[in-house]
């Protein structure tokens, strides 16, 4: 088995390296470019707001690199089976789900480098930066947060790769019936507002896009 | 006898401008007296005026008393009486024994049909409310709206703001922390740090004099306020080249434009929150009276009437309200063990819906 994950995860590598690499190389430089300025000494307090908006600026690229990271990833991952139409897959003797799970924690291996380097540049970049006081940087809270985002981003590409063209066309079919529902509603003046709640399924609370959501800031109050 | 004339004459031509000039403030002076009664005439009509009005508009409504406060409303199923009673426990705790006082100054609600686009006679007392407001609703509209009492215009021009119970208190306290970290001005930064005397300063306590110096204490603030706040105001007429000057990095002719301002416009450092908290945390610690002592007496510096109000020297209570703020700090950034649980969960839900994909189905 472990032996099968090499081989599963060397030719995961092979497919999405340049990804990774330049993944790795956006997720280290974010943090370090977001403290730009700030590891100066003679930084008084009228840079303290300049600072928080700097990071709240450069905040904003981290969820949208961990949804490329797992959007491309997974497509990596799929792409040359679908090209190849799954035969050599079938040949291989193992069942499908071991295959996929094979394939799945291939990818999260590979995402450990790009995890990895924004824990490393946020940690630089703090400990370099001269934070003002009643500022703090909290480097571990945005590598967990960036973590979790990059899992739930390939966890959920990954699902839609793996599936069929019936199975995206089923969700892209239920994402027009509940525009087409909300425009209808608003026609017919109903009291219908289906984006809200879809908003308060997918974003809020526990929901599965609640985690991309929040204050992605390196250095905060 | 030609020389007596000429000295009387000359007298009559030295004292005739001074006639004039007498009678000049003597018609300045009947002037302002006959405007001022009619100033005060128009007082009474205005009062006359709003007492008529306040007959109509309550007219026909009931009177629920809960605590002190008075509520003039017209039936409805508007949840009144029992927005009072969660209303009054917050007013009360605030005003203290002065809250009695209240009863003087009755609430008048009308309460309407949210639906209805029948037009209605317009009444210039109390508010309107649709009758569908909920318990909450109902309750922020009493707490916001009380008219809190003996509040004089000296309290009234260093708050900002009128005082009333805050529904959120904690949240308050939080803002001012974030101004205190974020406001840019090393005033502000040196009270966060715990510099009592700078607190002092940034809250407008004690001595004012001086006051540029001390709010805008380096160069750089006093530049960024002229140019900024200030740009317009001195870039026309004699001050444009001081303004030139200063814009130079000029630190003199920047103090100087500064110093030329009319008293009370420098803008204030810290937003109305700071304010409204230190008078909060006097009343709290002050205990039922406080808010009777606060308003006591209105000729007092604010120093003097909050000490008074919270029976304590002005840097314990300062220091006691700095405290408090650094205490409001806002929630770390770190995710809640939940989201972290739940993010873990979905990731192995959508592993598991790419594991039973129906592909290899056959």
């Amino acid at each position: 088995m472990i032996t099968m994950f090499r081989a599963v995860l060397y030719t995961q590598w092979k497919w999405s390296r340049l990804i990774v690499v330049l993944g790795t190389i956006a997720a280290f430089a974010i943090p370090l470019l977001s403290l730009q300025g700030a590891a100066r000494a003679d930084r008084g307090a009228l840079q303290a707001q300049d600072l928080l908006r700097s990071v709240q600026s450069w905040g904003s690229l981290y969820p949208l690199l961990a949804t490329a990271l797992g959007l491309l990833m997974a497509i990596a991952a799929w792409a040359p089976d679908h090209r190849g139409r799954h035969i050599h897959a079938l040949t291989l003797p193992l069942p499908r789900w071991e295959y996929v799970l094979l394939r799945f924690g291939a990818g999260f291996v590979l995402l450990a480098a790009p995890i990895a380097a924004v824990a490393i540049g946020a940690l630089l970049a703090s400990l370099t930066a001269t934070i003002p006081p009643g500022l703090q940087a909290y480097p571990i809270a945005l590598a967990v947060r960036f973590t979790f985002a990059v899992f739930v981003a390939y966890a959920v590409f990954f699902a839609v790769s793996a599936g069929t063209a019936r199975t995206a066309g089923i969700i892209l079919g239920l994402i027009a019936a509940i525009i087409l529902l909300q425009v209808v509603a608003g026609i017919a003046n109903i009291d219908l507002n289906l984006f809200g709640a879809a908003q308060t399924v997918l974003v809020l609370g526990p929901g599965p896009l609640a985690v991309f959501t929040g204050r992605w800031m390196l250095v905060d109050v | 006898m030609s020389k007596v004339l000429g000295l009387a004459f000359a007298a009559a031509l030295l004292t005739s401008p001074l006639h004039g000039q007498d009678s000049l403030m003597q018609r300045l002076r009947n002037r302002a007296d006959s405007l001022l009664s009619t100033w005060r005439e128009a007082q009474r009509l205005a009062d006359v005026a709003d007492s008529l009005e306040r007959v109509r508009a309550t007219a026909g409504s009931d009177t629920i008393a809960v605590g002190a406060l008075r509520i003039i409303a017209n039936p409805s199923p508007l949840p009144l009486r029992e927005a009072a009673a969660r209303a009054w426990p917050a007013i009360d705790s605030l005003y203290g024994s002065a809250a009695e006082d209240l009863v003087q100054h009755p609430y008048i609600i009308r309460a309407v049909d949210p639906d209805s686009g029948v037009r209605r006679a317009v009444l210039h007392v109390g508010v309107e409310l649709p009758w569908d407001l909920d318990m909450r609703a109902t309750t922020r509209v009493l707490l916001t709206t009380v008219t809190p009492p003996r509040f004089d215009i000296g309290l009234a021009d260093w708050l900002g703001a009128t005082l009333r119970p805050t529904l959120r208190p904690a949240d308050e306290r939080t803002a001012v922390y974030l101004q205190l970290v974020t406001v840019p001005s090393e005033a502000v930064r040196g009270c966060f740090v715990g510099d009592i005397a700078r607190c002092k300063d940034v809250l407008q306590l004690g001595d004012s004099t001086g006051l540029v110096g001390r709010w805008y204490v380096t160069p750089a603030e006093r530049e960024a306020l002229v140019s900024g706040v200030f740009g317009d105001y001195f870039a026309r007429g004699g001050t444009a080249p001081s303004l030139q000057k200063c814009r130079q990095h000029n630190d003199d002719a920047c103090t100087a434009l500064l110093r030329s301002l009319p008293p009370g416009s420098l803008p204030r450092l810290l937003a109305t929150a700071a304010r409204l908290s230190l008078v909060r945390e006097a009343l709290r610690a002050g205990g039922r009276e406080a808010y009777s002592r606060l308003v006591a007496h209105p000729e007092a510096s604010m120093e003097t009437r909050l000490a008074s109000a919270a029976t304590m020297d002005i840097d314990s209570l300062v220091a006691r309200w700095r405290n408090g703020v650094l205490a409001a700090r806002p929630v770390s950034l770190a995710l809640p063990w939940w989201a972290g649980i739940a993010a873990i969960g979905w990731t192995a839900f959508f592993g598991f819906c790419a594991l039973r994909s129906s592909r290899w189905r056959l």
